[in-house]
């Protein structure tokens, strides 16, 4: 690396570890916050600082929060019948976006990952089955991603719940809206054929 | 800079950017190969299931021999895995034959005996959803295309026959050891799985597997053999101890 002041090389070291950032980009970043105002880098600083000690998770649903319970949980408005079990917290506004689910959330924290040693101990699942005890979870749906870990992580949790007398729901896989079928893969084509509906 | 051809079995991927991916994959005909396919991660990638682990398929892409990371252009499917992987331990057993492929077989050095093995190991897994026996196999053979299987007939330092017996061996030495010439920590190598062994180095695997009562090298050896591919490829198998706890 070029011979920066020790505080600009300490900045661009902090940077590149962020996903997505490399070292030019680091400098980039890094020498943006030394141009801008010394109040709008101390802003960012600060929003940093604040984000990380004020955020937490939630201890219903794991989602993050600056508040326990978080506020999908907490909303009266919404359904406790209906929990949708997802990987990641930021899921939840791919569901969200779609404005037609209103029931709750369970976050796992990822999926079942053999090749990344994940296994069943590191995700929270425990805690959703404590969640069922209450008696009043009618519906699970099981939104994890269409790969082999979200499928994987999917059958695991439908195994484990239905012997509870819960319905449990996969999300449905297959061919994008707007996309054409003449450029379908193979893989998709067969589990939008096998997930087909009566119309 | 010629489109080359191949068929190829997805090893793992990373995700790459916002929408790309990072794939390994061990082809035919040039070996262990990483490339980038832009765009992967989009809901309408022309790729979509493709890039799933352990997925056999046949690709296209090009190369720069400037760069060490090709770009796929093209896959066309042969066979999917993605149901097997639905079955908890049948996941973790085709995920160990892709963690063992990408720690043991060096980049771009094509070897079609391994591509077979891995292809034969993974349709047994998918066939019996029983990963134990093919898993066995697949870790046996792998030591032995590598060079690190050492003679399972005799001890490597008075030559007194294991026909019968039981051996010692540990992955750090070379051969196997009579109880006379073993060395502090070595694990016990009992006769049975020795000669099972023997009969697993004779024998297709699906031909073993379709037995009523298959042979087993037993758990010794099976983690003898891990042992050796964690020593010789210098890294430790995250796929093993979910594997373990699943046993």
């Amino acid at each position: 690396m070029p011979d920066f002041a020790a505080p600009i090389a300490r900045l661009v070291d902090e940077l590149k570890r962020l996903p997505g950032i490399g070292q030019k980009t680091a400098q980039r970043l890094a020498f943006h916050i030394l141009r801008v105002s010394r109040e709008d880098a101390l802003s960012l600083a600060e929003a940093i600082r604040e984000a990380k000690e004020n955020i937490r998770e939630c201890s219903v649903c794991n989602n993050i929060t600056d508040a326990d319970p978080c506020l999908y949980c907490t909303n009266p408005a919404r359904s406790q019948k209906t929990i949708c079990v997802i990987e990641d917290a930021h899921n939840i506004l791919s569901v969200e976006k779609t404005r037609q689910y209103n029931g709750v959330y369970h976050i796992l924290g990822g999926a079942l990952s053999p090749l990344s040693g994940i296994g069943p101990e590191q995700l929270k699942i425990k805690s959703l089955i404590e969640r069922l005890k209450g008696g009043t979870v009618e519906e699970i749906i099981v939104a994890t991603s269409p790969t082999t870990e979200g499928e994987a992580t999917a059958v695991y949790i439908s195994r484990l719940i239905k012997p509870l007398g819960v319905r449990v729901t996969r999300i449905a896989m297959g061919i994008p809206v707007g996309s054409d079928l003449e450029y379908a893969d193979e893989v998709t084509m067969s589990k939008a054929m096998e997930g087909r509906r009566e119309i | 800079m010629p489109v080359r051809e191949s068929e190829a079995i997805i090893l793992r991927t990373y995700p790459l950017g916002d929408a790309d991916r990072l794939v390994s994959m061990l082809t035919r005909s040039f070996g262990r190969i990483k490339g980038v396919v832009k765009g992967a991660r989009k809901p309408k990638s022309a790729f979509g299931g493709l890039l799933e682990p352990l997925t056999y398929l046949r690709v296209w892409f090009y190369e720069n021999e400037t760069r060490e990371l090709v770009r796929f252009n093209q896959a066309e499917l042969i066979e999917s895995f993605l149901d097997v992987q639905q079955d908890y331990a049948a996941g973790i057993g085709l995920a160990l034959l892709a963690e063992v492929s990408e720690a043991v077989l060096p980049e771009r050095e094509s070897s079609d005996s391994a591509f077979r093995l891995l292809l034969l190991a993974a349709r047994t897994i998918k066939q019996t959803r029983d990963p134990a026996f093919p898993v066995a196999y697949f870790c046996l053979w792998t030591v032995k295309l590598a060079g690190w299987l050492p003679d399972l007939t005799a001890c490597v330092k008075c030559g007194r026959s294991a026909a019968n017996e039981a051996m010692y061996a540990a992955a750090a030495y070379p051969g196997l050891a009579c109880a006379r010439c073993k060395r502090p920590g070595m694990q016990l190598m009992p006769g049975q799985s020795l000669s099972a062994a023997r009969r697993m180095l004779s024998e297709r695997l699906d031909r073993l597997a379709a037995e009523p009562a298959p042979v087993s090298p037993g758990r010794e050896f099976q983690e003898y053999l891990l042992d050796m591919i964690e020593h010789n490829g210098e890294r430790k198998l995250h796929t093993r101890r979910l594997l373990e706890a699943h046993a």
